[in-house]
């Protein structure tokens, strides 16, 4: 028998008990709830706020492999990374890999081929794996003394072997391929190792694909009509500023004149950049600061001002400020060597600089002043393509409001005398790589090689790479078949030591070859 | 010329020999039936001895379901007489005069008891009392007239135990004031509502004491003068000073001889006793109202952790702001006395001789009635005749002893007072050294 209450107090407790247990019931459930929510809010919180990238402290695989703020913006989820060869096999070749496109693949230290190729960085963006370029996916190549030996990797040397503008063509078929839909898609990433979880397929339906596709359509919308105006760049070359006005700037393609719609050039060495601060860079030798043009040229790898990372670029930059090219393989003979030193201080030094005892000199009295195109008569469509207009917008919109608000950019005439460090590595010559070799370049413009093959590395004792020419009526199987008729591709002008006798020639690609 | 303080005070029915009134204050000192003990008496005369004109007793129920504290003495049985008797008698010797407090605690009933621990108190509400959580439930109008009877017979047994009047307990939040506060009265009979309403219970009580002793027996009534009752900050604020000044008359006019004049429609509350409120001690005397209310335990839990105490302090502070601790009430005294021809008693923290003086001869009272002083110096009248402005060691207005006062003997615990802890154990001890005479029982008291 239950006993009586006590008090009128317990009484009290007891019929009201029911109701505090039913208030303790919904505030435990109520407590449950909130304490799940929160450990699942934190655990996804942790995850999609993940904004991490991969740190190297050894400064050569940073610039190789480290991030510089180019993934949240512009790259593509590592998921679909993986996939691409296996939606686009006659576009890989069938390899697997991205080689197939001239990206470079080292092994690690334990010998096995690494997953990503060089200049290709990797960024959680909001917790999901993403990959874009960084400094080195324009400017690492490769060397061979011959065509059976293994390639050499050269860090800051020009991508040679990079058909960047194909990779971006192959990249914007993504944007209308019905295969990206989440249920086409998933199976294929199971097939290639890439394993989803509930949460990650949830946030790849929701999250990583539309907004995925979505900037690659925009990215497409705007790029894609600009390239098709332009002949295909080639391996080893990029239109640097005309993507940049379409991409940064909003500018239609249709609005591009027609004078600068071609602004393809050949990727740059980026060795030894401290003796060079103060030089007009780039091509047309649009800006006298390095700090500056790092920047742009971040930009153009797709960083925004938002995304950028200057510690890493500045990490990059430091680096490369005194790095110094691998000495020539080339041993010609040292008396033509001395020959051609002489022809050279007298013609040449004093706008390139030269090549003393071991080590480049930068002085000259016009090193790093731009030339005028009136003097020079090489292709000006590279010139053309760096507008007064496009500058204007440079100066007002990028970084402003920041330490890194760009002033320093300028409308030139011509194109900069720069130092020729690091000659050997540098071929196909002249801004747009027009030229195969450096003893074409000192045939008159009518004798130069009219059309040859680019993105080959055994270098060629005449200066430069091995070049062998083809018809642009019926291009080789593999390989580009660069069409000097085409326009952009001129390979006129630069006619300083053409009038040379032939023997001085020699002697003068003798000494070139030692740069 | 003469010391005011020192003025006999001449009511209707009866004449005291100074301004000086023992307040009505207990502690536990007697049997669970309800009868006195040695040591009330004991109690009593300490302040007797002390010179004090009159003592108000403490709190004394009428029915044994109206007890604040289990272990007060009671009037609710004629064969108490004899005790009270004794009572007067002891208190007599010393020269007071001695008027028993008639009391009903309604909601504010601490320790219930064996006796009451069992139901809800009756009081004018349904409304738990909202600082502890006393359970109630509102009076039938058989409860009202059985309670008014219950204070007509207490008042008798006053007056054949030789007991020189009676005071009714309207004040501070007991039965009287659940009636008459507008912020705790919602009934909707002819017992609440309105003012005259609201009052009507207690001129009831008035009638039929008037009825019981006569019209010549010593009857004053307790008032809180400003009800100030949202301690509780959601609760109404009650009773205004013109409510009060308006019930005071109408006592007057149903023939009361005196009015008491506090303040507060709980007790304690805030402004009464006005001083500090020592929660440290709270946390160790709380603990045995815990079960008395639905509130108890959430109570204890602030008063027990320091990080908890100041949701206490800002309930509990908030009211007393730039008020004193002396003569807290002085002008709400001073704003009845001018209304009505009866003398007026004020109660608040009286210490200083020149503030009682002053507050005399300027007419905003008659008496003044005092308790934890007195607990403190039990001769502070004499100190006053003496001379001296206050006591040589005074009351602090820590409060110790009030809260205090439901575990452990009634006295000062102000330990700061005393040369040492034993000293101020003495003090407390003092109540019990005269012992009553003890018997053999009866076959039948057994």
């Amino acid at each position: 028998m239950a006993s009586e209450p006590v008090t009128a107090v317990e009484a009290w407790r007891l019929r009201r008990n029911w109701k505090v247990n039913l208030l303790v019931l919904l505030a435990a459930i109520v407590l449950v709830g909130f304490l799940a929510a929160l450990v699942v809010g934190i655990w996804v919180l942790r995850r999609i706020s993940d904004n991490s990238s991969p740190h190297y402290p050894d400064i050569v695989e940073h610039f190789k492999y480290g991030s510089i703020g180019a993934e949240p913006s512009s790259g593509i989820p590592y998921g679909i990374w993986k996939v691409l060869p296996a939606l686009y096999p006659d576009e890989f070749e069938g390899r697997g890999d991205f080689s197939a496109f001239g990206f470079l693949y080292e092994t690690d230290a334990d010998g096995r081929r690494r997953d990503l190729p060089i200049g290709i960085s990797q960024r959680k963006v909001r917790g999901v794996d993403v990959v874009w370029l960084n400094c080195a996916t324009c400017h690492t190549g490769t060397w061979r003394a011959n065509a059976g030996d293994a390639p050499e990797i050269v860090a800051a040397m020009p991508s040679n072997n990079l058909d960047f503008g194909r990779f971006v063509r192959m990249v914007f078929r993504l944007s209308t391929d019905p295969r990206l839909a989440p249920d086409r898609l998933f199976p294929i990433m199971e097939e290639q190792g890439i394993e989803l979880d509930g949460l990650d397929r949830l946030i790849w339906r929701i999250g990583v694909l539309p907004i995925f596709r979505e900037g690659l359509l925009q990215t497409r919308a705007s790029l894609l009509p600009l390239m098709d105006m332009q002949p295909p760049w080639g391996p080893g070359r990029v239109d640097t500023f005309n993507p940049y006005k379409l991409l940064q700037f909003g500018v239609e393609a249709s609005a591009l004149t027609e004078e600068e719609r071609i602004g393809v050039a050949d990727l740059p060495a980026v060795f030894d950049q401290h003796p060079r601060e103060g030089m007009n860079l780039h091509w047309d030798g649009n800006n006298a600061s390095l700090s500056e043009r790092n920047l742009s040229a971040a930009i153009g790898a797709g960083v925004t001002v938002e995304t950028v990372d200057h510690e890493a670029i500045e990490r990059v930059a430091d680096w490369l400020g005194d790095l110094k090219p691998p000495a020539s393989p080339h041993r010609p003979d040292p008396a033509a060597v001395a020959r051609g030193k002489a022809t050279y201080m007298t013609g040449c030094a004093s706008c390139h600089g030269y090549q003393g005892d071991g080590a480049y000199v930068f002085e000259g009295q016009s090193i790093g002043l731009v030339e005028p195109i009136a003097n020079l008569g090489t292709d000006r469509a590279r010139l053309d393509s760096y507008t007064e207009a496009f500058r204007a917008q440079q100066l007002e919109k990028l970084f402003a409001g920041t330490p890194y608000q760009f002033r320093n950019f300028k409308k030139t005439d011509g194109y900069a005398n720069l130092p020729l460090d690091g000659l050997w590595l540098r071929g196909p010559y002249l801004h747009n790589g027009s030229v195969p070799t450096l003893a074409a370049l000192l045939q008159a413009p009518e004798e130069r090689p009219k059309a040859f093959l680019r993105g080959l590395d055994v270098v060629d004792p005449a200066g430069g790479f091995a070049a062998p020419g083809c018809d642009p009526a019926a291009p080789p199987a593999r390989g580009y078949c660069y069409d000097t008729s085409l326009p952009g591709n001129g390979s006129g002008g630069h006619t300083y030591g053409v009038d040379l006798a032939d023997a001085e020639k020699a002697d003068l690609v003798a000494y070139l070859l030692t740069f | 010329m003469t010391d005011p303080i020192f003025e006999e005070l001449r009511f209707r029915n009866l004449t005291i020999k100074n301004r000086v009134f023992r307040s009505n204050v207990s502690g536990r000192f007697d049997n669970e039936d309800g009868s006195l003990t040695q040591t009330r008496i004991n109690w009593e005369c300490k302040f007797a001895k002390g010179g004090v004109g009159a003592i108000i007793s403490s709190y004394v129920p009428v029915l044994m379901e109206g007890r604040i504290i289990a272990g007060y003495a009671t009037v609710h049985r004629d064969d108490f007489i004899p005790l009270w008797a004794k009572l007067g008698e002891a208190v007599h010797s010393f020269g007071a005069k001695y008027i028993m407090q008639l009391s009903h605690s309604g909601r504010q009933m601490d320790l219930p008891g064996i006796h009451n621990q069992h139901r809800p108190t009756l009081s004018s509400t349904n409304r738990k009392e909202p600082l502890h959580g006393f359970l109630c439930q509102a009076m039938t109008k058989a409860d009202i007239q059985r309670t008014v009877q219950a204070f007509a017979r207490g008042a008798w047994r006053a007056r054949e135990a030789g007991l020189d009047g009676v005071e009714l307990h309207a004040a501070n939040g007991y039965l009287f004031t659940q009636f008459l506060s507008s912020g705790i009265n919602d009934r909707t009979d002819e017992y609440g509502g309105s003012l005259a309403n609201r009052a009507r219970f207690l001129l009831e009580v008035i009638a039929a004491i008037r009825e019981s002793v006569g019209r010549d027996f010593h009857l004053q009534v307790k008032l809180s003068a400003i009800e100030r009752n949202n301690v509780i900050p959601w609760e109404g604020k009650g009773n205004t000073l013109a409510d009060s000044v308006q019930v005071a008359k109408w006592c007057e006019q149903a023939g009361v001889d005196a009015l008491h004049v506090s303040t507060g429609s709980l007790f304690p509350h805030p402004l009464n006793p006005p001083g500090d409120l020592p929660i440290e001690v709270l946390a160790a005397t709380y603990d045995v109202l815990i079960s008395s209310g639905v509130y108890g335990f959430r109570n204890f839990l602030l008063f027990r952790y320091p990080l908890l105490r100041p949701i206490f302090r800002w309930i509990w502070f908030r009211m007393k702001k730039g008020l004193p601790f002396e003569a807290i009430s002085i002008e709400e005294a001073r704003a009845i006395k001018a209304t009505v021809k009866i003398p007026v008693i004020n109660t608040g923290g009286y210490q200083t001789a020149s503030v009682v003086r002053k507050g005399l001869e300027s007419g905003a009272f008659d008496a003044v009635a005092i308790a934890r002083s007195l607990i403190a110096n039990p001769d502070l009248v004499e100190q006053w005749r003496a001379g001296r402005e206050q006591p040589a060691i005074p009351c602090t207005y820590c409060n110790k002893c009030l809260v205090n006062a439901p575990e452990n003997p009634m006295g000062c615990y102000e330990q700061a007072r005393f040369p040492s802890r034993d000293a101020m154990i003495e003090q407390l001890m003092t109540i019990y050294r005269a012992k009553p005479q003890l018997v053999v029982p009866t076959p039948a008291e057994v």
